[in-house]
Order: structure tokens, then C-alpha cells, then sequence
């Protein structure tokens, strides 16, 4: 305080002086290619005399005699000083900033010069997530960063997006990445509550993320410990910058539509194929076409064509930004509806933010970052993906010689002129008259206080919440579907979920002769708890008041639950030294204790090393074609606390046996239960080439051991879902990253640039339980010594040409043929002989090492290119060496219903010689669809996922109209993907967020390609 | 001012501690920790409950497992294709339907183990008396359990002499950790029914007669002497053992356990309001707020205001094939028609019609079986026709066939003809309740005659011990056993 009463009377002395003796000096601030450069500081060196720069980078400044120099400054320009000589004029030239050596990296609590950087960290500006038709923002990620793989389920709204920071990192528990948001720990995952799928993160304005830091390597991540192991990514929103209001405003609107398609058969194909499939089975035709509606043509419904639209988009975004040298103001108004190619699907988002900071004093700052978003997610009412009503299980099994509606006009629900039955209900009916419907209101805020103690010695305390109330609202009509059985069904569930975090950092940071010295040291608490009310009502009185109270549904009930409850202390610190700024060191540790733990096994210990040298400064470095090279090597341990709230308490349950109050075992529980430890190693360079190519490499293995694992036990021991939580088994991870920015040409006129990026990942089990029992997760395996989630299936032998039957081969490589003609005993014979043998079963299911669904290469490739005003963009992702089985196709050739069918079912065999991977139609043979390698496929794939074009005014044109920017642009996303993939989507996912079981292609929905047209604006 | 630092610092000292304890020691409000599980007497009551709730588990009593029983007979069929091959005793060996039984079963069984040994470990939180009382209605549940389990996973008991064949593992201990010891073999089936009629024996000795009153709704759900008599007598009918059939159902039929008596109409013992009547002795409950659900509940897969997947074919309404359901019998009204276009060409049966609230009970034990039981033993032990076995079956026949004249000795030429009358009336009286198909295997039956989906094609005959027609032990039970647990032959 003392001292900055002595700067005050500085000041004042210094007015004084400059009443006395000032002369005014003129002049221009410009880059080096002569473009003026407003807003620009000018201040006379030693005083507070300053000024900015106008539009045309012009300044005035009236300077004591005295002075001797001025400092100019701009954003992204280097800082210099000039000498004041005798003239009145000056020209000053600013050079840019290498803004990749100035460029600042977010750390946890703490923020790092990317050229002072030790650790491994990727970052996604948010001009690669802005204004493009995206659900959420994490789908934006998708091949930006190396080693990132980011994988979008489906194109159903709301569907996860799966985040995989260098493969996963456990079997059992959760790998998603921890997603901290201005400090704020973010509540992600799926929020649905009925029957569709909510993003967590679709709540968050993709329009304020200023970027997108990934900490990938343990002593980047390990700041944040015990959550750490599936690495971290630290959003920054946007802020004000001190100068004029300025005022953007960016749209865009379009239409979406499936971007690829499955084919299943017409009419006339499928009565022809199942007749076909009946007669050959000595079965008499049960299909037949009509004319149900009576409009005099035979029915012949394509009910994708029913069920798909162009879906309108439209987005608008505001953002006034500002502030003086005090305070900075950043605020937002967003609004975007997204109708998805699915009839009903819809989902609509409306954010406002306010991020403001001010100096209270010189030794005193404060700020809140606060959002709050509505977002409206227009569901499929009864279930989605592979459900009975579901899309596109509906569109894609549903009888296809009926017709949508009947004479009267009335949804067509019956089975025309087919005799055997099968359940699909009319898939435009169900979409239509049931909805899904949830609104979510949440409210993500973070305030601070920072407090100057002393020269480089901050104290920080910010506190966190993320509120999220939403409200599900779901109805099944009694006309149709699942609501037919109980004449009607309303449920409501209102969810409120929270989590506070509470943190103290103590920041050091000095320099004393070469030395650069950083200190942290903090304290950090964080609570989750998240609860629902669900409320049904059965039998509806009157279908148009849909209120649930008791007397309008035959029955009513609720129930009330907690979803999220638990918490986590934490203590860290860290030291960060630089010599000579050669030399880079730092070491972190973070404890942590976890609420869900034994009290005596709660804390783990995260600690972290990590150094880099800077051998380009070295004076014998004397390479003109690589001007900077780092070399960074780290390891470090981190934590996984994505495991529930009690796994180590053993608790019994309220039960229900009808009227009668009961009590279970809910969770076998085991108090030895102890944090499960991921240690990584990592070494890498980073390189500049030349003129900015800039390289970035990367080697890690990775070892999680003590994995907190749901060990499958047998039946008889007799526990919940037959497992119990363990401390057991190891996994190992290993790849390569290679990032790559290359500006290829650039001109003042022409611009091209190409960013690039890979990895390798290639995940192995060390071990499981003591028994080194599989585990299973979809069609995959977890078995010691061999690679992630492996798929384990009986491999496909093809289709004997000869005979049509469907081969196989048994576990020792034997192949054996079915006929389901023949009597049960003699169906399987060996297709050498033709001898009877034992059949085809699960025990003969092989592991394939190398089949897995995680990619072996991945990553992306960015080009932009500019001329004159014209731009032009080109976002490629692309994955390469993993499976996905097919389970989709396998659904749609089945030969034991008769429900609708790919049009593969076309290619079957019929005659001796066919060579075909379709066998003989015959009703009710059930073994050429058995989960086997038939339906497993490479999942190779090059998706462009945004092409954009855009065309930006002429500065000359707008000054009159006092626009300082104007673009309009084309995009589109999702443009086109390569890939021999026959399923729905090469990236489809069934199973959600799990780390075994994926890469199941199960009836999800296509991914949406969206078309739009976009102006961007700024004032 | 040094005094100010130095208390700020405490003061920060003390806010930092409150908060690590806020977040980390949290108890939850809804759960109970397992210590607590049986500490009282309300505790340790509901826990035993826990067990009943097991066996009510959507895969499994509360309708599932009824439902398979009568989907492998012939007496109905999948209209919907809802059980894809489970009917075509064509099952693969992860078959879902298989895996939810012996999952569920073995569930149910453990959670009993639990309670017995949590009623053990806990002696005086409830009377000794009580203890007893609780025990026998845990060995009831176990003894339930295993007669379900040994007859979907293994071949009926005289499929080989002696019932040396493989049955199911007979888990009676606690375990409390995932402890090697819970990996045992499959026992033979003679060893597993040896142990269901211990557990029996013991929980007859030991359950009341009643909760509070007869007609109670715990005396209806919960185990009394009569289920475990009633039970007991299946499962020596079921392994042939007719004298012991014989003087168990007669315990029950002479009011040793209680009153038992038929309702005046076949009907009267189903839909709502008519589950605790005099009739019933066992049945799992259901509620508007527990039950099985849309996908699993009774009237849902029977009802055709449901989803109506199951069909009564004409191998059950025919009287070619169906000798002994005469055309006025009374049981027919219990067959109902659809209402849709879908539905209206289909026969269902109007046993589950709580389509609304899907609460319908799953009737497990019913007087009239133990009539036909004692019919059946009683005909079987005699020498020539036995005339109380003649005068049980009337019970029964006499209820639906008011105006048809009653049988007598004289109606049937040999004791075959007797035993056939009773196995006939049995299968009208008890179908769609879970008997039909082990009651065509246990005699050594064929399944003929039975229908596929679109209840027009004939599925091929399904002969007494044929490899499939038990169900595969779940694919991963056996690969989690490691080579212990042996799979049923042809999966």
C-alpha cells in the first residue's frame, strides 16, 4: 500500500512537470508491410503519458522535453522502444510476434509460455470450433490434435462423443478426458434420462471458447492428479481486450441431411425374398403385395424416405467485447437450432455469458466468467438406434409393401398381406405421435480474487459451480408402438445436477540473474451431487391432457433418487526452474483424497517431473535450416477417479417385493479398494524449420496398473451384475505423435498453409485377475497379452460355392458347413468330407490380435488457403487400422424373422458355382448370422468433415458503412467420407463411453452432412 | 499485527479443514452400509425379504421364467418372434434368455445364503423363534431356486438311472468376497433334488402356517408349511418318486398346513383382486410400482390388449389334440380373441389381463396342482384305478364341466387311461403357468405337434432328452470357470 502511494506521488509530479514543457510528437504505427496498425499503445517511457493509435495507425502524443523515448505496443507485435530525436515525426515499424514462441499455454492453475513448455500439449484455437454446425464443441475436435481421438457416435443429437487422449486408460473405469472450463470442472457425459441421449456439453457456446488446451503428458496433466489419466482439456473462454466496444455478429442457416445411406429392399424385392426364404424351406409364401390404402397402386414404402428430411439450421451469435486498462468485458448472446435429418429431431440452444475482470487496485483484481444456456433436445419418443421403434431400426426393418397410411388417412398399423408376423411398429407413427422430449437450463460461473502480496507473489482464490436443472418430458400415444400395451404412458424426470470447487493458489514467479524461478502451491476442494424426480402415468383417460395427475391415468407413481455423490480434497504444488532459458525443469504433485475410497486408502499421490533443453540456443547450434529445437522428456503418475460414488462400500439397497419393503445387496463393496495409477513416460521435441514449419514429435508408453476393475465373477458367487470392484490387472500404452504446421506459400496475396497430424496408439493387457480371467465387453476381449479389446469371434469360412451353405471354421482351423435342412443332428458337416460333426459354437470364437476398434493410425489434415479476399478451407480427419463389426448388416440379413432386409440379402446364393458371401435363402437358418467375422470390417476411413469457403469485403468498401469486417462464407460439414465400410458409419458406437465393446455398429444413426451459409460481422 | 497474521492463518487453517471434511466423508443417504443389514429386527426381516425379491426378478418368477416353460411346450406359440429361437430349441449358448435364468436364480439362491448367515452372524436381534422362522422361509427361496435352475439347465431326472447326470452347482455357503471356492462343478441331479428336499424338509419343519391371517397378503407371497409341502410334492412327482408325491399332497389336502379350497369358477384365482383367495397357496406378487415391466410382464407377452406375442395354437384349443378339453369345459372362457387387425385372428388367454397396471401375480403354487399331484401320485402307486385318485381329479374336472356327467372307475379301462385322464386335465388346468413342457418331459414325452410363429408351420418333434431341449449354461459362466463349469452337450 505504502508503495503505491509513492507511485501516486510520481504521478502527480510527473502532471506537473508536463503542464511545464511539452511539445506534441506525431506519427504512424505500422507492421513491416506498411499496414497501419490501430490501437496501438504509445507511451512516453518513465511516465503514465499515453495514447492509442487511431484506425489508419496514426497517434499524437504532447511529451516533456525531457523524455527520451516512447514504448509502443500492440497485440501480437514485439514491444520496442524509440528514441525521441528533434523531430515532431515519427514512422514506427512494429515486427509480428513468432506467435508460436509467444504463444501462452494454459496449465491447470497456472499459464506457461508454449517456448517454456516441458510437458506435451495440444491446442485447438477456437476459430477451428466457431460458426460451423457442430452439436457441441467437442465434436470440433475431431483429428485437430495428435494423439486426440474424438469419436462421434452417431447422428442422433445428443449422441456421446468419445474422447480418447492416447487410447484408454483403464478397462473398468472411465477414460474420458477431465474437461475443466475456466477452472470450473465441467459435469459431461450423457444427461439423458429416458430414451435418448444427452451431450453434457452441447450446453456450452462453441462461439466462446477462445481455445482448447489437451494435456497429454503426465506432467502437463498431473496438476490435476488423481482425474487425470485420460488426460485433460482446459477450455478458455473469451475476453475483452481494453479499447473501443466491438461488436460481432456471425450466422449462419443451412440444411442437413443423412450423409451416407444403407439400402434395404423395396416392395416387390423383399415379398420376392421372403417367399423365396419360406418356399426354400418347405414353408408356404407368407409375403404378398397390396393395395392397403386403396389408392389403386401396390403399396411400396421406402420409410427412410419417410422418416428422413432436410433438416433447416440456423445459428446467430453476438459478442461485444471491450474495456479499459482496468476493466475488460467479454459478453455473448447465442441462439441455434439444429433440425437433424430425422423427422422430430431437434435440438435448440440459447446461451448468454459475461466474462469481465477489473483492477480494484493495483494490487487487487476480481472477475467472473459466467454462462447460462437453455438447451431444448427434441428426441425420438421411443427409444433410438437399434429399439423396436427406434431410427433406423424402424425405417430399415419395417415391412416395406405397406403403406404409412391407411384408406382413411389414419396411421396404416397391420401387417398387409403378409401372414408372418414381426413387431416393427409403422416408424413414422411412432416418431410422430411419441416424443422425447428434455429442456436443460445450466449455469456454469466462476469467480475470483487475486491479490498481489508482493513482487511476483500472487494468492488466488476462485470459486466454481456448474448447475444443471433439466427437465425430461416423454409420452408414448396408445395408438402405437410401446404406448399400444399400456394405453399410453407420460413420464417426466426432473434432474438437478451440481458441482462446486473451491480453490487457493499461492503463484511465485522471479528471475534473478539467469535463473527463472516458478512456485505454485494450492488447495482445491470439488463436490458432486446430482439428484432426480421421475414421475409416470399408465393409461391415459384422455390422450390431449397429458398432465400427470391421478385422475387422468389409471396409474401413477414416482420415485426420487441420487444419481452423483461424492467428493474430492486436493493439495498440489509446483516448481518450475529455466537457466539461461536453456535449460527447463519442473516437478509437480498433487494428493487427492476421493469420498468413494476406504478411509484408509483415500489419498493418492500424483507427483511429476519433467525437462526440457532448448539446444537450438545452444552457441554451437549453428543450423540455418532448423533455427529452434527443444527436446522435453517427462513421467509422471496420475490418477482415475471415474468410478462411481461408494466402490468401496459394501451397501445394501430398499428393495420392493410387490407391497412388501426389502433390502439387497447393492454393492459387494471392498475396502482394500485403493486408487488406480497410470505412470507415463514421455519424450518429444519441438521444432522450427526454415520459416515457420513448425514439428512437433512425440514417443509415450503408458502403464496403468492396479487397475480398479469390474472383475466378472462367476454367478455363484452370487453379487450384483456378477462382479465386484478389484484392484487388479495392468494395461500398457505406447505411440508416436507427429504434428506438423506448414506455411507452404505465403504471400501478402496468397496464403496456403497445411496443418497435419498423426499417432500411433497400440494398447496391450499385461494382466487381468489372478485367475488372467477374459473379460468381455461387446464382441471384444480383454485377455492378458493381447492387444485392447481385441474382437473375439468364430471366424467366417464364406459361403460354399457348391452347396450354398454358410462355412465356418472351428477352433482348430477345421471348416465345417450348415445345413438347416437337414435333421437336427446331421446340420453341421465338415466341408472336406462331408461327415456329420459337432457344431460350430462360442467355443470355437478365436481372439484377433490385430482386429480391435481402436484405430492404429489416426489423426488430421487442415489446409487453408487465402487469395486476395477469397478463402478456402479443407478439414480432413482420418483413421486407419481399426474394425467395427457390423451388427447392423448382421440384423438385416437374418434369416429367421421377417422383418426387412439389406439389399446385400440380394447377392445369396441360388445355384452350384455362385460365388457369393450370402448363402442359400432359407427360412428360419439361424447360423450364418451368428456373430462372427462375416459381419467384422475394416473401419478405414478419410472424412472430409468441413469445407468452407468464403469471400471477405474490401476494407475500402465497408469504412463508409463503418464496418470493420465483413465475410460471407459457404460450408459444408461432413462433406463426404471415404471408406469401404459397408455399415451405417465407420465410426459407429453402440456402447457408449466404455473402453472394452467398442466399435459395435449397432442401428445408430447416420452422421448428419449439413450445408450452410454464413456471414460474419464485426462493428 | 503479527497477533492478526498468525490468527488469520489458523482461521484459514480451520476453514480448509472443515471443507476436506465436507467433501470426503460422505455417507450415503441411499444406501445402508452391509454391517447394518441385519442390526435390527426390521432390518434383518427385510433383508430375508430381499431374497423373495430376487426370485421376482423380471428374467425369472415374476413371469420369465413361467413364460419359457410353456413356449418350449406346444401350447402356444411366438406370434411375435419376441423369443426368436428359444421355442425351436435352437438356442445359441450366450442366449440372453438363458444367461438372465441362471443368473437370476443364482442370485436369488445367494442372496438367501446372505440372509442366513446374516440372521446367524446376528444372534438376539431377533428371537431365536424368529431366527427359525426367517431361516426356513431363506431355505425355501434356495430350495425354489434350484428346482427351477436343475430343470432348464439339465435333463429331467430319470433321463439317466439313478439321476447321475450332470446337474447344477448346489451353492449353500455365503461368500462375501469373490472366493475360489464359489467355482464348484455341476452336481448331479440327484444330488441337487437331495438337497432341494433337505431344504424343504427343513423349512416345512420350521415355517408358520400363516402370517397374521390365511388370507393375508404375506401369507400369500411369503413361504408357509403349505408352499413348502406343495413344493415338496412337485419335486417328488418330478422325479418320480409317487408315494412320497402322494402322502406330501395329502398333508396339504387334509388341512394339516391350513385351509385350501378351489374357487367356484376356473377363473376366480386370476386378474386383479383375486390373487389371495382361497385357492392360491404361492404366488409372486406384483405391483403397479414393481413389476417386470413392458418388455417382461405377463400380460404383456400373454394379453392381447398387450403386445400379445404369445398365442394359444390349435394343438391346445383342438380336441383332436387336446382329447380331454371338452367343448362346454369352462376353462375356455379363460381364451379370448383379439381386438386388432394384428391380433384378431389369434386366441390368448385371459389368465394375465392387468394389461394396465401390469401387476399380474405369477401364480407359482396352486391347490388344484396339488390335487392333480395327489391324483397323479395316488394313480401311480395303486395297483389297479384307484378310486381317490379318480375322486381328486373330479375336484378339479367337476369345476369346469358343471354340466357333464363326474368320472368314475368305470370311466377308465386301465390305470395308463387314469394317469392319462389326470396328465390331460392337468396340462388345461395348469397351462400357461409353467408347467406344460417339463410335464411332457418328466413322463418321458415327445414335444409334437408344435407350432412356429405364424402358428400354421409345424416345428420339427422335440423327442424326451434331446440335446436342446435343456438350456446352455451361459457361455460366459463357462469360460469364467475355467474348464470347472461343463457345458450341455450340442452347444
Amino acid at each position: 500500500m505504502r508503495k503505491s502511494l509513492t507511485l501516486l506521488c510520481f504521478a502527480l509530479l510527473s502532471s506537473l512537470v508536463l503542464l511545464a514543457q511539452t511539445r506534441i510528437i506525431k506519427g504512424r504505427v505500422a507492421d513491416e508491410k506498411g499496414n497501419p496498425l490501430p490501437g496501438a499503445s504509445v507511451q512516453v517511457r518513465g511516465t503514465k503519458t499515453g495514447t492509442t493509435t487511431d484506425a489508419e495507425g496514426n497517434f499524437s502524443i504532447a511529451v516533456p522535453t525531457t523524455a527520451k523515448s516512447l514504448l509502443v505496443s500492440s497485440l501480437n507485435y514485439v514491444n520496442k522502444e524509440f528514441a525521441i530525436g528533434n523531430g515532431n515525426t515519427l514512422a514506427i515499424t512494429l515486427k509480428a510476434n513468432d506467435a508460436s514462441l509467444e504463444e501462452v499455454v494454459v496449465m491447470g492453475y497456472s499459464t506457461v509460455r508454449k517456448t517454456n513448455l516441458t510437458g506435451s500439449v495440444a491446442k485447438v484455437a477456437g476459430t477451428e470450433i466457431e460458426n460451423r454446425p457442430n452439436l457441441s464443441f467437442d465434436q470440433a475436435l475431431a483429428g485437430k490434435a495428435a494423439g486426440v481421438q474424438v469419436n462421434t457416435s452417431s447422428g442422433l443429437i445428443g449422441a456421446p462423443v468419445n474422447i480418447r487422449v492416447r487410447g484408454a486408460s483403464s478397462i473398468s473405469s472411465g477414460s474420458q478426458p477431465l474437461i475443466v472450463m475456466d477452472g470450473v470442472p465441467l459435469i459431461q457425459g450423457d444427461n439423458g434420462q429416458l430414451y435418448n441421449p444427452t451431450n453434457a456439453l452441447a450446453d456450452i457456446n462453441p462461439n466462446d471458447i477462445e481455445s482448447v488446451e489437451i494435456l497429454k503428458d503426465a506432467s502437463a496433466a498431473s496438476i490435476y492428479g488423481s482425474r487425470a489419466s485420460g488426460g485433460v482439456l482446459m477450455i478458455t473462454t473469451k475476453k475483452g481486450k481494453a479499447g473501443a466496444p466491438k461488436i460481432s455478429y456471425n450466422t449462419y442457416f443451412g440444411y442437413s441431411q443423412p450423409a451416407r445411406m444403407m439400402n434395404v429392399l423395396d416392395g416387390p424385392q423383399y415379398t420376392s425374398v421372403i417367399n423365396s426364404m419360406r418356399t426354400n424351406a418347405g414353408l408356404t409364401a407368407s409375403a404378398a403385395n397390396g393395395d392397403y390404402n386403396g389408392d389403386g397402386i401396390t403399396d411400396n414404402t421406402d420409410w427412410q424416405d419417410k422418416v428422413y428430411r432436410k433438416g433447416i439450421t440456423h445459428d446467430h451469435q453476438i459478442g461485444i467485447s471491450g474495456g479499459s486498462e482496468r476493466t475488460t468485458y467479454y459478453a455473448s448472446l447465442g441462439f441455434n437450432d439444429f433440425e437433424n435429418y430425422i423427422i422430430v429431431n431437434r435440438q435448440k440452444r440459447a446461451a448468454a455469458r459475461l466474462n469481465l475482470t477489473t483492477k480494484v487496485t493495483n494490487w487487487f483484481e476480481i472477475g467472473i466468467k459466467s454462462q447460462f444456456t437453455r438447451t431444448t433436445l427434441y428426441g425420438l419418443g421411443s427409444g433410438t438406434g437399434a429399439a423396436l421403434s427406434g431410427v433406423p431400426f424402424g425405417p430399415l426393418t419395417a415391412y416395406p409393401n405397406v403403406p404409412v397410411y391407411d384408406a382413411t388417412g389414419a396411421y396404416y398399423i397391420g401387417n398387409g398381406g403378409n401372414t408372418v408376423a414381426q413387431n416393427t411398429p409403422n416408424p413414422v407413427a411412432v416418431q410422430n405421435l411419441n416424443y422425447d422430449t428434455r429442456d436443460n437450463r445450466r449455469f456454469i460461473n466462476s469467480v475470483y480474487g487475486e491479490i498481489s502480496l508482493l513482487k511476483g507473489l500472487k494468492l488466488k482464490s476462485q470459486y466454481n459451480t456448474d448447475m444443471q436443472i433439466g427437465f425430461t418430458d416423454q409420452y408414448w400415444d396408445p395408438a402405437v408402438g410401446d404406448g399400444q400395451g399400456l394405453a399410453g404412458v407420460a413420464q417426466t424426470v426432473a434432474t438437478d445436477s451440481r458441482v462446486w470447487s473451491w480453490f487457493n493458489t499461492l503463484n511465485y514467479n522471479t528471475r534473478f540473474g539467469d535463473h527463472e524461478l516458478g512456485a505454485l502451491a494450492g488447495a482445491e476442494y470439488t463436490k458432486s451431487y446430482a439428484t432426480f424426480n421421475y414421475i409416470f402415468g399408465l393409461g391415459l383417460n384422455d390422450p390431449l391432457i397429458r398432465i400427470i395427475a391421478p385422475a387422468n391415468y389409471g396409474t401413477t407413481g414416482a420415485e426420487n433418487g441420487i444419481d452423483v455423490n461424492n467428493g474430492l480434497a486436493s493439495y498440489f504444488g509446483g516448481i518450475n526452474y529455466g537457466y539461461k532459458g536453456k535449460y527447463l525443469a519442473s516437478f509437480n504433485i498433487r494428493s487427492d483424497a476421493y469420498s468413494g475410497f476406504g478411509r484408509t486408502n483415500r489419498w493418492g499421490y500424483f507427483p511429476s517431473g519433467s525437462a526440457a533443453w532448448k539446444i537450438s540456443q545452444e552457441s554451437f547450434w549453428k543450423s540455418r535450416l532448423i533455427t529452434d529445437l527443444k527436446l522435453r522428456a517427462s513421467y509422471g503418475i496420475t490418477g482415475n477417479s471415474n468410478i462411481g460414488n461408494y466402490p468401496s462400500l459394501a451397501t445394501f439397497a430398499p428393495t420392493q417385493y410387490a407391497n412388501i419393503a426389502s433390502l439387497n445387496l447393492n454393492n459387494p463393496g471392498n475396502s482394500n479398494l485403493r486408487w488406480e495409477q497410470t505412470g507415463q513416460f514421455d519424450v518429444g521435441f519441438d521444432m522450427v524449420i526454415g520459416k515457420g514449419i513448425n514439428v512437433v514429435i512425440d514417443y509415450y508408453r503408458k502403464k496403468t496398473k492396479d487397475l480398479i476393475l469390474d472383475n466378472p465373477i462367476l454367478a455363484t458367487v452370487g453379487f450384483p451384475g456378477n462382479t465386484i470392484t478389484e484392484n487388479i490387472g495392468s494395461i500398457e500404452a505406447s505411440g508416436f505423435e507427429i504434428a506438423l504446421n506448414v506455411p507452404v506459400i505465403n504471400k501478402r496475396d496468397f496464403k496456403w498453409n497445411i496443418s497435419f497430424n498423426g499417432a500411433t496408439n497400440k494398447t496391450k493387457v499385461i494382466s487381468t485377475n489372478a485367475f488372467g480371467n477374459d473379460i468381455f465387453g461387446g464382441q471384444s476381449i480383454v485377455r492378458p497379452g493381447y492387444n485392447m479389446s481385441a474382437f473375439y469371434l468364430i471366424r467366417w469360412a464364406g459361403v460354399n460355392s457348391a452347396n450354398g451353405m454358410p462355412t465356418f471354421l472351428d477352433v482348430n482351423g477345421v471348416a465345417k458347413q450348415y445345413d438347416h435342412s437337414a435333421p437336427a443332428a446331421n446340420r453341421w458337416t465338415r466341408v472336406s468330407d462331408g461327415a456329420v460333426t459337432t457344431a460350430i459354437t462360442a467355443a470355437d470364437r478365436v481372439v484377433l490380435n490385430d482386429k480391435t476398434p481402436y484405430p492404429k493410425f489416426f489423426g488430421g489434415l487442415s489446409q487453408s488457403f487465402s487469395y486476395k479476399q477469397i478463402d478456402l478451407s479443407f478439414d480432413m480427419q482420418y483413421s486407419l487400422g481399426a474394425y467395427t463389426f457390423n451388427n447392423t448388416l448382421q440384423n438385416l440379413v437374418l434369416m429367421t424373422g421377417t422383418r426387412n432386409k439389406s439389399v446385400e440379402i440380394l447377392k445369396a446364393w441360388t445355384k452350384a458355382g455362385d460365388q457369393t458371401d450370402v448363402p442359400r435363402l432359407f427360412f428360419g437358418e439361424n447360423q450364418s448370422t451368428l456373430g462372427s467375422t462375416r459381419f467384422l470390417e475394416k473401419a478405414d476411413f478419410v472424412r472430409m468433415r468441413n469445407i468452407q469457403i468464403g469471400y471477405t469485403l474490401p476494407k475500402k468498401l465497408l469504412e463508409k458503412a463503418k464496418i470493420a469486417n465483413l465475410r460471407v462464407y459457404a460450408q459444408v460439414q461432413n462433406a463426404f467420407t471415404i471408406t469401404g465400410y459397408k455399415g451405417m458409419d465407420p465410426e459407429s458406437n453402440a456402447n457408449g463411453n466404455v473402453n472394452i465393446g467398442l466399435g459395435i455398429d449397432a442401428f445408430r444413426p447416420y452422421l448428419a452432412r449439413t450445408f450452410t451459409f454464413g456471414i460474419n460481422l464485426g462493428l | 499485527m503479527k497477533k492478526n497474521i498468525f490468527n488469520s492463518f489458523i482461521l484459514a487453517g480451520v476453514l480448509l479443514a472443515s471443507c476436506q471434511k465436507e467433501v470426503t466423508e460422505i455417507t450415503p443417504p441411499d444406501r445402508l452400509s452391509s454391517d447394518l443389514a441385519f442390526s435390527t429386527a426390521q432390518k434383518a426381516e427385510t433383508s430375508v425379504m430381499g431374497a423373495y425379491n430376487a426370485l421376482q426378478s423380471a428374467d425369472y418368477l415374476s413371469g420369465r421364467a413361467l413364460v419359457y416353460i410353456d413356449l418350449l411346450g406346444n401350447d402356444i406359440y411366438d406370434r411375435t418372434n419376441f423369443f426368436g429361437d428359444l421355442p425351436r430349441f435352437n438356442l445359441l449358448s450366450n442366449a440372453g434368455f438363458a444367461g438372465g435364468l441362471w443368473n437370476a436364480g443364482y442370485i436369488s439362491i445367494a442372496t438367501a445364503n446372505r440372509a442366513i448367515a446374516g440372521l446367524a452372524a446376528n444372534p438376539g436381534v431377533v428371537t431365536a423363534a424368529k431366527a427359525k422362522e426367517l431361516t426356513a422361509e431363506c431355505l425355501f427361496i434356495r430350495a425354489v431356486s434350484s428346482f427351477y435352475l436343475v430343470n432348464f439347465f439339465a435333463h429331467p431326472y430319470n433321463f439317466t438311472a439313478g439321476a447321475t447326470h450332470l446337474g447344477i452347482p448346489i451353492v449353500t455357503e455365503n461368500f462375501t468376497s469373490n472366493d475360489p471356492a464359489a467355482n464348484k462343478p455341476r452336481s448331479t441331479v440327484a444330488q441337487v433334488y437331495t438337497a432341494i428336499i433337505s431344504d424343504l424338509t427343513a423349512a416345512l419343519a420350521d415355517l408358520p402356517a400363516v402370517y397374521g391371517t390365511a388370507a393375508s397378503y404375506a401369507s400369500k407371497t411369503r413361504a408357509t408349511k403349505a408352499a413348502a409341502a406343495a413344493l415338496l410334492a412337485r419335486v417328488h412327482l418330478y422325479k418320480g418318486d409317487y408315494a412320497n408325491a402322494k402322502s406330501v399332497s395329502l398333508n396339504i389336502i387334509n388341512g394339516q398346513y391350513g385351509t385350501f379350497a378351489l374357487n367356484a369358477s376356473p377363473a376366480g384365482a386370476f386378474g386383479p383382486a383375486n390373487y389371495e383367495t382361497a385357492e392360491s397357496i404361492w404366488s409372486i406378487p406384483n405391483s403397479t410400482t414393481d413389476n417386470p415391466n413392458t418388455n417382461n410382464a405377463l400380460p404383456q407377452h400373454y394379453f392381447p390388449g398387450g403386445r400379445g406375442d404369445l398365442a394359444i395354437s390349435t394343438n391346445f384349443r383342438d380336441i383332436a389334440t387336446n382329447p380331454y378339453f371338452a367343448v362346454d369345459d369352462r376353462r375356455r372362457n379363460l381364451i379370448i380373441s383379439g381386438t386388432t387387425s394384428a391380433t384378431a385372428s389369434s386366441f390368448f388367454t385371459n389368465k394375465y389381463p392387468d394389461i394396465a397396471t401390469r401387476s399380474d401375480w405369477a401364480p407359482i403354487l396352486r391347490y388344484a396342482e396339488v390335487l392333480l399331484t395327489y391324483a397323479e401320485a395316488s394313480a401311480q402307486v395303486a395297483t389297479g384305478i384307484d378310486v381317490d385318485a379318480v375322486a381328486k381329479l373330479n375336484l378339479v374336472r367337476d369345476r369346469a364341466r358343471v354340466g357333464a356327467p363326474q368320472y368314475t372307475i368305470a370311466s377308465f379301462a386301465t390305470k395308463t387311461d387314469l394317469i392319462n385322464a389326470i396328465l390331460g386335465e392337468r396340462r388345461i388346468e395348469l397351462a400357461f403357468e409353467g408347467h406344460r413342457f417339463w410335464d411332457i418331459m418328466r413322463v418321458k414325452g415327445t414335444v409334437t405337434n408344435k407350432f412356429d410363429g405364424d402358428g400354421v408351420t409345424v416345428l420339427p418333434a422335440q423327442a424326451f432328452g434331446a440335446n436342446k431341449s435343456i438350456l446352455p449354461i451361459p457361455q460366459a459362466e463357462v469360460d469364467k470357470s475355467a474348464g470347472i463349469l461343463v457345458q450341455n452337450t450340442g452347444y
